[in-house]
């Protein structure tokens, strides 16, 4: 209740700040920009403690809040308790509002300092209060009862014994039971990228809406240069995280999820791909026009790119419109989610390009002024085919929406698409970022060029053989391994030469080293990757892909994970992988989990598929009719009736824990004998008790029950059952584990080279903000 | 200026027409299997297990084959690349893409539909009550 009331109250707050900040546009007094920070100050406060009650209402396990069961149990860790916070459509969009309310502070502070807070803050508390909006119309403190009003509501007198109830209104009798348990988290969320990936992806969305607000801002203001020399570090900041929440993501995919690889373009993928390669290029226009003063109009149009693409991206994976053409369906929409986002998406693009081509013709031109060769150029064709990438992504990731409007039936991309489309543009990128950085502004002479780049140039040669030779010919993947080693040269030789200078300078490099890493990693292991799928018996060691795999048994772990232990050895070095497989009851399936083993030049990927007893145990349900002779392996069984006493009968009726047993005869030979199997029920929760049979021959059989029926006419009753036979030894010597092995080799250069970025990504943030800084004393 | 407006302009001639190539050739588009039999093109097929004619898992192919039933009613064997998927079971609606060859679909992926993602919370609420 406080909850919705602190989300009403920022939703206010943040609307009241947008209004005065954009009344003292107009009419500037000291007392409106006051009213307008409190605004927005009020704004984050809220939030904060909306956000609070939350994470409270989480920890103490408040079940009658819909949100807090649908995502969250009992049985949680701490950090995974926490997570659940962000499980959900509705605590993700807290989330990033809340984010996106703090980084405001943070603006606020440096908006004034730079003498620019009305009009940046005015358009970034618009959008924070749409994002408060969303949560206005669904946020996660919705009760069970208001969601599930057939299932929970109760009228009359409260039956003894149930403890977990709240009167709605004790005049009229009117009462509601409350859960239990929670629901829990989806077990493919229950590890520890789910407490930070999220996180970070939603801290780079709040990020790109800040250098939007500077160009929305700017055109307010009327002020069309100054703004984007101090939206630089900003846009890097964006750049930096969305970045490293992609990546982030991408080791999630790998490393839990078994999905093979780090990449596998799927819409949730993409969609934080296609901002960040925008921010990228943003970047490099917005280099461009500190250098000479090109650029202006086009700088606008970069600025808001990113966050468009945001909302963008957002509408496509969270309003359900992609429909089934995702793996990702962790979030049920609903209609609500589609329109606001589309909503959200219209008022913000009308608003920043309305503004944009009105005052089109009073943003000044500057005259350009370079040739063909010259740093300016080749940044911006470097920025447009940046943009270029991204746009056939976005096309691609669209298609279900493209083709439902062509033919009727929306249909998904293949993989092959990605992959033919984004290499070529790949290939200039990787070359672009080689070759801008030995250019200088204006004017190159070729000649000194050529003599720079020899070097680069041939030394990207060996990377590029050590390729070829790992077989496989595909002339573009080569010419790809080519510029990005040229570009990996290239930015080394910049840093030998300025290593003098001061190391900041360097942050361009250094980010573009990471990038040309990270693209060699990318080829080696995705491309030349070998997958060999393997069935390993106990004890028995088998050679495969150079390593020699033994399977050693199985242990049930704490967390009812089965993890198997496979023993790998190499020229004598020896190591031990544990996969894990385990039965989702909340999924009902099998969840496999993958183990790495890391060495220094590729990653052994373990991936169990199955496991088989090949001694042959058997199971098989059977319907036993009353009083009927079935045979099972030679065991004769016979059900020949219930035990359910009266105490046990008016428990049931009163809905108290209560426990019935039915009667199975077995005749072996001579002998017989009589199974009680059980059945008990708590709070409306049954469960089917095994009994282990151990026949004559020492064979071990495992009677469960599985559905009981009991007929008026005690003739017509029957159950039915499952019998299993263990498998003759119980040591499980013949057990076969068959895996999926894979090789990726140099995969290593894809994390170091996601630290290289990250690390020149910081650099140039900190030159940036040093230098929009002392522009301003 | 000249050379540098042609050149941009290559590379954005270039880079639409891959990508509207890549995506009538890459676009795996929704057919029956009288369609899969017809075209060379991947494809994907709608439709329901049939869960009385046998399936089998080959170990040693890692195949893993079953008869499905399109919605025009036409019954066809499918033989995936893989393992059995998880939920297949529970799955009221299952959708395979690949390319028809010989006497059988060959699928290269699979997705389900299962119910218990799509209803079922109720359910869930009385459990946990």
């Amino acid at each position: 209740m406080f909850g919705a009331a602190f989300v009403l109250a920022g939703f206010l707050a943040a609307l009241c700040a947008a209004l005065f900040y954009i009344r003292y546009l107009y009419t500037p007094s000291e007392r409106m920009l006051l009213a307008a920070r409190m605004g927005f100050i009020l704004a984050a406060i809220s939030q904060t403690a909306a956000s609070n009650i939350l994470l409270y209402l989480i920890l103490s396990h408040k079940f009658q809040y819909t949100y807090v069961w649908s995502y969250s149990s009992t049985t949680l860790s701490l950090p995974l308790l926490v997570s659940t916070f962000y499980a959900g459509q509705e605590g993700s969009f807290m989330l990033w509002t809340l984010f996106l309310s703090l980084m405001g502070i943070i603006l606020l502070r440096y908006t004034a300092k730079h003498d620019c807070e009305a009009h940046v803050m005015a358009v970034f508390s618009l959008i924070l209060s749409f994002l408060f909006f969303m949560s206005v119309v669904k946020n996660p403190f919705a009760y069970i009862w208001e969601t599930y009003p057939l299932d929970v509501i109760q009228h009359g007198a409260v039956p003894p014994g149930i403890e977990h109830m709240i009167w709605l209104d004790q005049a009229k009798g009117i009462w509601a039971r409350i859960p239990v348990l929670g629901r829990g988290l989806n077990p493919l969320l229950q590890n520890y990228w789910m407490v930070i990936h999220p996180q970070i992806l939603f801290l780079g969305f709040s990020s790109v809406a800040v250098p939007f607000s500077f160009a929305v801002g700017g055109l307010l203001k009327k002020e069309y240069t100054a703004w984007s020399r101090i939206a630089v570090p900003w846009t890097v900041f964006g750049a930096m995280v969305l970045g490293a929440g992609i990546i982030l993501g991408g080791y999630w995919a790998y490393e839990t999820l078994g999905w093979g690889g780090f990449w596998g373009w799927d819409p949730v993928e993409n969609s934080s791909l296609i901002p960040w390669l925008v921010c990228v290029a943003s970047i490099h226009m917005m280099l461009v026009q500190r250098q000479n003063g090109t650029f202006v109009r086009m700088n606008f149009i970069f600025s808001m790119l990113p966050f468009m693409l945001v909302l963008y991206s957002t509408f496509l994976t969270r309003s359900g419109v992609l429909g089934d053409t995702s793996v990702h369906s962790f979030v049920d929409p609903g209609m609500w989610a589609y329109w606001l986002l589309l909503a959200f998406i219209f008022v913000f693009a009308v608003l920043g390009f309305g503004i944009f081509f009105k005052r089109m013709k009073e943003i000044p031109r500057v005259a350009v002024q370079h040739s063909l060769i010259s740093r300016e150029y080749v940044l911006f064709l470097g920025a447009c085919a940046l943009t270029g990438a991204a746009l056939l992504v976005a096309v691609g990731t669209s298609s279900p929406i493209i083709t439902s409007m062509m033919n009727g039936k929306p249909s998904a991309m293949d993989i092959s698409y990605y992959v033919n489309t984004v290499l070529p543009f790949g290939i200039v990128i990787t070359f672009l970022s080689a070759f801008a950085q030995l250019l200088w502004w204006k004017n190159s002479k070729t000649k000194p060029i050529m003599k720079q780049m020899a070097l680069p140039a041939v030394l990207a040669l060996i990377p590029t053989v050590i390729v070829l030779l790992m077989g496989r010919k595909e002339f573009l993947i080569h010419l790809f391994v080519y510029t990005a080693s040229f570009s990996l040269f290239s930015n080394f030789q910049v840093i030998y030469e300025i290593r003098r200078a001061n190391a900041q300078f360097g942050g361009g490099a250094v980010a573009h080293i990471g990038i040309a890493l990270m693209c060699i990693g990318f080829v080696t292991s995705a491309r030349y990757s070998e997958k060999k799928i393997v069935h390993l018996e106990h004890d028995r060691p088998l050679k495969t892909l150079g390593y020699q795999m033994t399977y050693r048994g199985f242990s049930l772990r704490d967390d009812g994970k089965y993890a198997f232990t496979v023993d790998v050895e190499q020229g004598g070095r020896k190591n031990s992988a544990a996969p894990t497989m385990y039965y989702s009851e909340q999924t009902q399936s099998v969840i496999r989990n993958p183990d790495i083993l890391n060495f220094l030049h590729r990653d052994l990927y373990i991936e169990p598929l199955m496991l088989e007893d090949t001694s042959g145990g058997a199971e098989k349900q059977m319907t036993l009719p009353k009083d009927v002779l079935q045979e099972f392996e030679g065991l004769k069984l016979k059900f020949t009736g219930f035990e359910f006493s009266e105490e046990q009968r008016s428990a049931m009726m009163e809905g108290k824990p209560f426990e019935l047993y039915a009667f199975v005869c077995v005749f072996e030979g001579m002998k017989d004998s009589t199974l009680s199997l059980k059945m008990e029920s708590t709070k409306g929760r049954t469960a089917f008790l095994p009994l282990i049979y151990r026949a004559a021959d020492l064979k071990q059989y495992e009677f469960t029950l599985n559905r009981v029926v009991p007929e008026e006419d005690s003739t017509k009753s029957e159950v039915e059952i499952t019998v299993k036979r263990f498998s003759d030894q119980a040591v499980h010597k013949n057990d076969v584990l068959t895996i999926e092995a894979t090789v990726k080799p140099y995969i290593n250069l894809v994390w170091i080279g996601t630290v290289t970025l990250i690390f020149g990504f910081l650099l140039t943030i900190i030159r940036r903000a040093r230098e929009a800084m002392k522009k301003e004393s | 200026m000249n050379i540098k407006l042609v050149v941009g302009g290559v590379i954005i001639i270039l880079g639409i027409v891959l990508g509207l190539v890549n995506f009538f050739d890459s676009n795996v588009e929704y057919g029956d299997f009288a369609q899969a039999k017809k075209t060379q093109k991947k494809i994907q097929v709608k439709g329901e297990w049939v869960k009385d004619r046998e399936s089998s898992f080959d170990a040693d192919k890692i195949q893993y084959t079953f008869y499905l039933k399109d919605d025009s009613g036409e019954i066809l064997k499918v033989v995936l690349e893989g393992a059995k998927p998880n939920n297949f079971d529970l799955a009221n609606s299952v959708v395979v893409k690949g390319k028809y060859m010989n006497d059988h679909f060959h699928a290269t992926e699979v997705l389900t539909k299962c119910p218990s993602k799509y209803e079922g919370s109720s359910q869930q609420v009385k459990r946990t009550l």
